[in-house]
Parts: C-alpha cells; sequence; structure tokens
C-alpha cells in the first residue's frame, strides 16, 4: 500500500487534472452556446418590441444592447463578465441573469434531489432484486414493466397522475410551486407529482443498468470465491456484490443529471414550476442571448461537478481504481 | 309643453352636433336604446343624461341596426348580501414577455399586469362602452378634431402623489413618441394624434388636438389601447417595475419575474374600495395547467383560454364561461401583385372555397362569429348587417377560376406559424383549396421566422404570395383598415396582400373621419362591398374571448381586449 502522503498527493493530482478538463470543457461549451445561439431565426430587438415596431426603433435598441456588434467583440463582453461573476441582464425582462437563474436552479435542484432519493433506491432495489430471481417472474414484471413504463412520455405520465391524483382523489396539488413561506412538508407534498413522474420515467433505465451489473458481479469468479469459501449469502451479495454492481448505476444515474437539471421543460410547464428547463428553453425562444448563455454554462457546471462527484464515489467503491491512481 | 321633453331640450341644447345627432337617430328608431347607451358613453354624454333621453325619447330595446351587444362578460355584479368582502383572488394569466415597461409590453400577459395597478382615462368593458375612470367625461368639438378631456380631481398615485392633468400629457407624450414610444399605441394613434398635440390648459382638463377628425378617439385612448396607463409625469417608463405606480384599486405587493404578481387593495383608492383583499396573478407557459390549476382548486379565475384547449371546461358545469364577442381574427392574405392571386377572380375563388360555419364549429365549437372578408366584424355597431354574407359556393368558384383562364387548377404555398387554431385552419383551407382543383403547400414555422424584421422584404408574414396571420381583438377597426390595408407605403406597413387601390383609400378616409353612426354605416357598407369584390384577404372569423372563473366568484368583468377588473369580484359564500 503506498504511504499516505503520496496518497493524498494523488489524489489532488487527480482533482487538479479534473478541474483543468472542466475549464477547457467549459470553455467549449461557452464557444459552442454561443454561436448556436447567433443560428437561431429573428433578431434580439426585433423580438423585444414586436413585429409592429418601427424598423428605426428596432435598430437603436439593436445598437444599445449591442447585438450588433462582431460575434468575437459580443462573445468577449459575455465571457469577460461570466469571469468576474457578472452573467449579464436579461434582454426580455431586464433583471439581472444571475437573479433568474438563481432561483430556477434552486427550484431544479429541489425537484431532482427529491425526485432522485425516491428512485434511486427503489430502482436500485429493483434491478437487484431481478438480478437475484433472474429469469423468473419477478425479474420479467420488474424489468419489463419498468421498460414499458420509461418509454411513455412524461407528459402523459405527468397528465395522468395529475387527474387521478390531483384531481379525482384529490390527494395533492396540481401545480409544483408551493406558496410562499411554505413548510417543508408542504413543499414535497407540492413537489410530489412531478417527482412521481420523474420516478417512473427513470426506474426502467437504472433498474436495469443495475440488473445487469449485478447478474455480471454474481457470476464473477470473486464472487464465486467467497461462496466456495463459505460465507452467507447475504453477506456475500452485501460486501462483494453489491459495491461493484452499483458502479455502471453510478456512472448512469451521474449522466442523468444534465437532463434533470435543464431537461424538464415538459414537466416544469405541464405543473407550471419555475425551473432551469423552462428558463432557458424560453430563453432560446425570445433570442435572449445572456440568459441564455449563461443558463447553459451554469447547466454545464452543475453537470460536471455531478460528474466529478461521481468518479470520486466510484473511486471509493472500486478499490482498483483507487490504487491504480496512487501509483 | 311636458316637463320631460322640456328638459330633454334643455340638455340637447348644451350638446355637441354629433350628440344631438345622436339622439336624433335614437328618436328615428335607426338605432336601438342599447346602441345608443353604448355609442353615447364613447361620445362623451354621461351615463346619467343617457338613460334619461333613452327613457324619454322611446327606443325599443330589439335590434334597430348595427351589432348587438355582446354575450354576457361579466359575472353578476356583487350583489349586497351574498358577496364577502375580503378573501384573495387567484388569478391564471399567460406568461408576459417583456419586462414591466409600459412602453414595451406588447402581448397579453404584459397587458394583463399593466392592468392590475394602473388605471386608464377610461374602461372599455365587454359591451364597448366606455366607463369613465381617470377622466370623468369627455366632449368634441364641432367636427370631431378636438377632444376635451375633464381630469377628475382627488385621484392619487399609490405613492400619494396626486395625479393632475399635466400626468395625462406626458403619459401620451412617451407613449406616442416616435423616438422610442410604445409599437402597440402608435399603431392605434398613427395618424390620429401627434406629440405636441396634447395640453392641459389647467389642472383638470387635457385638449386633444388631433391630426384630423376622429369619432372614435376617446375608445382610442381608453384601456382598449393597454400600454396607455396613466403614470406619473416624473416616471421613467423603463422604472415602472420597481413600483408598478398606479392610481387603481389595487396596488403592488410583490412581483416575481416568471411566476407571479401580488397585489393588494388601495384603500386611499378614489372610487368604491376594491371587494377583496387581494389579487394573485400567477404567470402560466402555457394553457394545459391553467385550465388544470381551475380544476383543481388552485386559481379562482382563468384570464383568457381557448376553445381548443379549454373543451374541459366548457362541458363543466361547475365552471363559469364568460364569453365576450370579439374582433379577434386570422387573415388569409393573397398577394395582389402576383401570380396567381393578380386576378380578382381567383381570389374570389379560394374565398368561396372555404365552409366558414364549419370553421366556426369545429375551430371553435360556435364560440365565434362568420367573418365577411372585410374588417368588419360583427360585433362593431357600423357593420352594415346587410351586406349578403360570403358562403361556400364550390360551382362558382371552379367557374371563376375557369374564367381567369386557371380553370386547370395550380399550385401556390401558403407560409404561416405553428401558434393557435392557425395550423389547423391551413389545413382545412388546403382541403378546401383541393376541391376546386388548387393545390396549396404549406409551410408552417414559428412566429419568429414568419415575422421576421417585420418589414417588407425582410419578413415571410409580408413577403410572402399566400399566409396566415392572428390579429388581436381591437375594439374600433380603424388599424385593420388602414395598416393592413393600405396602398400608401407610410400607412399600410402591415399590408401582406400589397393591396393598392384608391377608391378604397379614399373610403377609408371618409370612414375615419365620419362622426355619427349613419355615416360610419353609408362608407362602412361601401368598404364592404368593394372588399368582397376585390378579396384581397380573407377573413374566415371573429372569435370570442373566453375566461373562466370558479362559480363562487362574482363580479369579475373580462373585456376582449384581454384587461379584467376585478375590483368589483368577490366571493358569495
Amino acid at each position: 500500500m503506498a504511504a499516505p502522503e503520496r496518497r493524498i498527493g494523488a489524489i489532488g493530482r487527480f482533482l487538479l487534472k479534473r478541474l483543468g478538463l472542466a475549464a477547457i470543457s467549459l470553455f467549449l461549451l461557452s464557444v459552442l452556446v454561443f454561436f448556436a445561439a447567433q443560428v437561431l431565426p429573428g433578431n434580439v430587438a426585433r423580438r423585444i418590441l414586436g413585429p409592429f415596431a418601427d424598423q428605426a426603433a428596432v435598430e437603436a435598441l439593436n445598437e444599445e444592447l449591442g447585438t450588433d456588434q462582431p460575434l468575437l467583440t459580443q462573445y468577449w463582453d459575455w465571457i469577460s463578465g461570466v469571469l468576474t461573476g457578472d452573467l449579464g441582464e436579461s434582454l426580455a425582462y431586464g433583471v439581472p441573469v444571475s437573479d433568474l437563474i438563481g432561483d430556477a436552479l434552486l427550484n431544479s435542484l429541489k425537484l431532482a434531489a427529491f425526485a432522485f432519493v425516491m428512485v434511486v433506491p427503489l430502482a436500485i432495489l429493483g434491478g437487484v432484486v431481478a438480478a437475484l430471481k433472474r429469469d423468473r417472474l419477478t425479474d420479467r414484471v420488474i424489468t419489463i414493466g419498468g421498460l414499458s413504463f420509461s418509454t411513455v412520455p412524461e407528459f402523459v405520465t405527468g397528465i395522468l397522475l395529475i387527474l387521478v391524483f390531483g384531481l379525482w382523489l384529490g390527494w395533492f396539488p396540481v401545480s409544483a410551486n408551493a406558496p410562499e413561506g411554505s413548510s417543508f412538508l408542504t413543499e414535497l407534498k407540492y413537489l410530489f407529482l412531478p417527482a412521481l413522474t420523474l420516478v417512473i420515467l427513470l426506474f426502467g433505465y437504472i433498474a436495469r443498468i443495475t440488473r445487469a451489473g449485478t447478474i455480471e458481479s454474481l457470476d464473477a469468479d470473486y464472487t464465486r470465491t467467497a461462496f466456495l469459501k463459505g460465507l452467507p449469502r447475504r453477506t456475500v451479495i452485501r460486501r462483494h456484490v453489491l459495491r461493484n454492481s452499483l458502479l455502471p448505476t453510478i456512472a448512469v444515474v451521474s449522466t442523468q443529471t444534465a437532463y434533470l437539471i435543464g431537461g424538464l421543460v415538459v414537466i416544469e410547464t405541464l405543473f407550471n414550476y419555475p425551473g432551469m428547463g423552462r428558463l432557458i428553453f424560453t430563453a432560446a425562444n425570445q433570442k435572449d442571448f445572456p440568459l441564455l448563455q449563461s443558463g447553459v454554462l451554469v447547466i454545464g457546471i452543475v453537470v460536471l461537478v455531478a460528474t466529478l462527484l461521481a468518479d470520486l464515489l466510484y473511486s471509493l467503491l472500486n478499490p482498483r481504481i483507487r490504487f491504480a491512481t496512487a501509483e | 309643453m311636458d316637463e320631460t321633453q322640456r328638459r330633454v331640450d334643455e340638455i340637447r341644447k348644451e350638446r355637441s352636433e354629433l350628440e344631438n345627432h345622436l339622439i336624433d337617430e335614437l328618436v328615428a328608431g335607426k338605432i336601438n336604446r342599447r346602441e345608443f347607451i353604448r355609442r353615447g358613453t364613447v361620445v362623451g354624454l354621461s351615463l346619467s343624461s343617457l338613460s334619461f333621453i333613452a327613457a324619454a325619447c322611446g327606443g325599443d330595446d330589439d335590434d334597430g341596426g348595427g351589432g348587438e351587444g355582446a354575450a354576457t362578460g361579466a359575472t353578476e355584479p356583487a350583489a349586497g348580501g351574498n358577496v364577502q368582502q375580503g378573501g384573495t383572488i387567484r388569478v391564471a394569466l399567460i406568461q408576459p414577455t417583456t419586462e414591466p415597461n409600459p412602453l414595451l409590453v406588447q402581448d397579453e400577459g404584459g397587458a394583463g399586469i399593466l392592468g392590475a395597478t394602473g388605471e386608464f382615462l377610461s374602461f372599455s368593458d365587454e359591451n364597448l362602452e366606455l366607463q369613465p375612470r381617470i377622466a370623468e367625461s369627455w366632449e368634441p368639438n364641432e367636427d370631431g378634431s378636438v377632444w376635451t378631456f375633464k381630469i377628475r380631481q382627488g385621484v392619487k398615485f399609490h405613492n400619494g402623489a396626486p395625479l393632475v392633468a399635466q400626468d395625462v400629457v406626458t403619459t401620451f407624450d412617451k407613449l406616442i413618441n416616435p423616438d422610442g414610444g410604445s409599437a402597440n399605441a402608435q399603431s392605434a394613434l398613427g395618424g390620429v394624434l401627434s406629440q405636441g398635440g396634447i395640453e392641459a390648459p389647467d389642472e383638470a382638463t387635457v385638449v386633444f388636438n388631433l391630426d384630423a377628425p376622429n369619432g372614435n378617439f376617446p375608445t382610442l385612448v381608453s384601456s382598449a389601447n393597454y400600454n396607455a396607463i396613466i403614470i406619473p409625469a416624473d416616471l421613467d417608463p423603463a422604472d415602472w417595475g420597481q413600483t408598478f405606480e398606479g392610481t387603481g384599486p389595487f396596488k403592488l405587493e410583490r412581483f416575481t419575474p416568471k411566476v407571479g404578481l401580488t397585489v393588494v387593495r388601495n384603500e386611499a383608492y378614489w372610487g368604491e374600495p376594491a371587494v377583496a383583499d387581494r389579487v394573485e396573478i400567477k404567470f402560466y407557459d402555457e394553457e394545459a395547467p391553467m385550465i388544470l390549476a381551475l380544476q383543481g382548486d388552485e386559481v379562482d379565475f382563468v384570464e383568457h383560454f381557448s376553445v381548443s384547449g379549454g373543451k374541459a371546461l366548457l362541458d363543466d358545469d361547475n365552471v363559469q364561461v364568460l364569453a365576450v364577442k370579439a374582433a379577434t381574427h386570422r387573415q388569409l392574405h393573397m398577394r395582389t401583385d402576383k401570380e396567381p392571386f393578380t386576378d380578382k377572380r381567383v381570389r374570389q375563388a379560394i374565398a368561396l372555397s372555404i365552409d366558414r360555419n364549419a370553421l366556426v364549429e369545429g375551430l371553435w365549437e360556435g364560440q365565434a362569429d362568420l367573418g365577411n372578408d372585410s374588417p368588419f366584424a360583427p360585433l362593431y355597431p357600423y357593420t352594415d348587417q346587410s351586406v349578403p354574407q360570403r358562403e361556400q359556393d364550390l360551382e362558382q368558384a371552379k367557374q371563376l377560376l375557369s374564367d381567369a383562364g386557371a380553370g386547370d387548377g395550380f399550385t401556390v404555398q401558403l407560409d404561416t406559424w405553428n401558434g393557435f387554431e392557425i395550423p389547423d385552419l391551413a389545413q382545412l383551407v388546403k382541403n378546401y383549396a383541393q376541391e376546386i382543383g388548387v393545390t396549396i403547400n404549406l409551410k408552417i414555422t414559428d412566429a419568429a421566422t414568419y415575422y421576421g424584421d417585420g418589414v417588407f422584404g425582410k419578413s415571410t408574414w409580408l413577403d410572402s404570395v399566400m399566409g396566415i396571420t392572428d390579429y388581436g381583438h381591437r375594439p374600433v377597426p380603424n388599424v385593420y383598415l388602414t395598416s393592413a390595408l393600405s396602398g400608401d407605403p407610410k400607412i399600410g406597413v402591415w399590408n401582406s396582400a400589397h393591396f393598392k387601390n384608391d377608391q378604397y383609400d379614399q373610403l377609408v378616409r371618409d370612414y375615419v373621419a365620419a362622426l355619427d353612426l349613419d355615416s360610419q354605416r353609408a362608407v362602412a357598407k361601401q368598404i364592404q362591398e368593394l372588399l368582397l369584390d376585390e378579396t384581397p384577404i380573407i377573413f374566415p372569423y371573429f372569435y370570442y374571448f373566453l375566461s373562466a372563473a370558479k362559480p363562487n366568484l362574482q363580479g369579475a368583468v373580462s373585456a376582449a381586449t384581454g384587461q379584467f377588473d376585478l375590483s368589483k369580484a368577490g366571493f358569495t359564500t
């Protein structure tokens, strides 16, 4: 085993390398989103002033907003602001972008966390049980059931849940935004239906990956060795199988982060929830460049952080990775 | 001499020629009582004089001419015992797309929040009647080129500052400022009022000197022009969103962009204080969540819903549907200067191929009026109802095509965008055209692409050979007549059909200048007939404005402009 100082140095080097890669990724992302936004049809000032406004007024506003400057200048203005913490001002709403993003991001994180907390344990349980009872009825039900649910579009699931649990039974509110000053439990009540929609959507995929990972580690040599050593089934599963079967699950879950934070346009619209997905989508429609660009960048940062955490967790569970870095 | 008659004569002596003419029309039976009262409020007669004269001079309630009043656009007014003081009314409103700046607002959501705390010179209600607000009364001069408004005294802004006539002057100056005013306000007042034409000879009077006589002027500065909330003279409209400064029965409590606006009762209001304590307006990006919210008891009032999205509400006995006649419509234009539509017979043929009744039933569940290919919607009192309604006639359509040398049919592209029922309308038009041998290829994009830069040469809307454009409600058709159809490039900035007809332009000038109902209707008849003949644009329908309320909410008023007035709204037990 390597000496502690070398271990710390290894983790430090690991983090530094990752941060460097993250910086490069974010830079590339910023360039990509900036130029992609420029491709969107329509004209910024025209969009703000409306189709019936005077052409002279449109040109004046474009000049004021700086949207008639050369692209590289516009890019530099924006990115230099971001680096100093100024995400710009929303062209449509006239308020600092950071205010809008701050609120929306918090909302998205709440919903994602709630969905996460429900779906991950459930899916892992489902996947492991399916693997243990491989090819039997339980397995079939979990696998095929999960697959079927995940193919139903989220607006269908969402509306069904709203109709049944919101309108007919009246157990839950039909929108996700709790009134100001609600208690934690009330907020959870409001978030339950959208989170459940996500659970239904994601369960199948995560469960199947977990099942595959579990089957693979059940068939592995070290598992057979553990059984042959005489360890009870339960101990084998807990100590050897699980931590290996969870590796692909972690990888998969972390890739869902981008979707959970920035991609929930449909669910946020259906439940009238002011999250990041809706914010970015509207910004793209309105050609609200500062909001769109900074918003995408922020989502990029969240995704990179989530991936980093996933990798750290991965290496914690998988000693081979840990030691490989240490060498 | 009869006492009543003497009093009527006294009133008449003091009134202008225009007002007297209106009374003559009532006496002669040319307009009915309801129409008299409606016209009277627009022209400036007080409601008490109007009721008195209407009672004294007779006039039936049944239709004597002109459009009928709207379908119910208000819930019953708050009856004394039933409605409780206080409470919070929760409203679902479509998401505003701009910041709260009275100059920049050009959408329904924005209009909703301007009107939540702001107040106008007058409020145009569901019957197109003008109810005095900041203006107590108004009067034209002999020929309608100068309008004098009496400003109510004792009105205060929410911050306590008194409202004076100068505030009205600067509000309108800012709106019509050619260098940075409100595009929407200018579309209504362009050619009517210019900067420098407004003056305040004293604190209680505002005089509007118009560019040309205009019989409909008071409507153009009422709530129908939704940017025209009166704001303090020293307030920069860009800062309005900080305080939502106004004189209305509600004032700002809290505004969260993209989420909602909460307003509370203004105890210092000049009129009767609002019934409710608080109104919580929530913003929704889409219609479906709004409708679910009403059904799920999370809102009490949905400001606007469509027939296609709201069938559940139309069928629900537990929901009050408020339907207001409106002039909201679609324009299906055909470029008169490009093949294949240079020959008017071809344009007529297309117009004759569509079944308007089916469109109204199918797309609007009957909640619309038939359009007769002119901007004169049935709800306007000066629309001449005797002009025959164009109906579907496939045989005649085919005949016209063959007369024009297009008997073998042709192919043409129709551009439009994916909003509301427009794609359905486009598909139906395509089907109808197919029946007379015309192949229409649909190109449906999004609003930004279709409208482009909004100028000729840079806008699919204005350049396409055939297209469908959505037009919002306006309480007078002036802007449809001018901007959408005028041959003068300075005026016809929305002339997607590239229509150029000198006789038409002259008729429109005559219409705008006409001050009394009779002459307006006479000119309207000529315009309607000319447009039926030329058919540069097909107007298939004018659909109603629908709002919905919970059954226990009484007194909510919705106007077709998207304005809503909840000052008298409250909950019954």
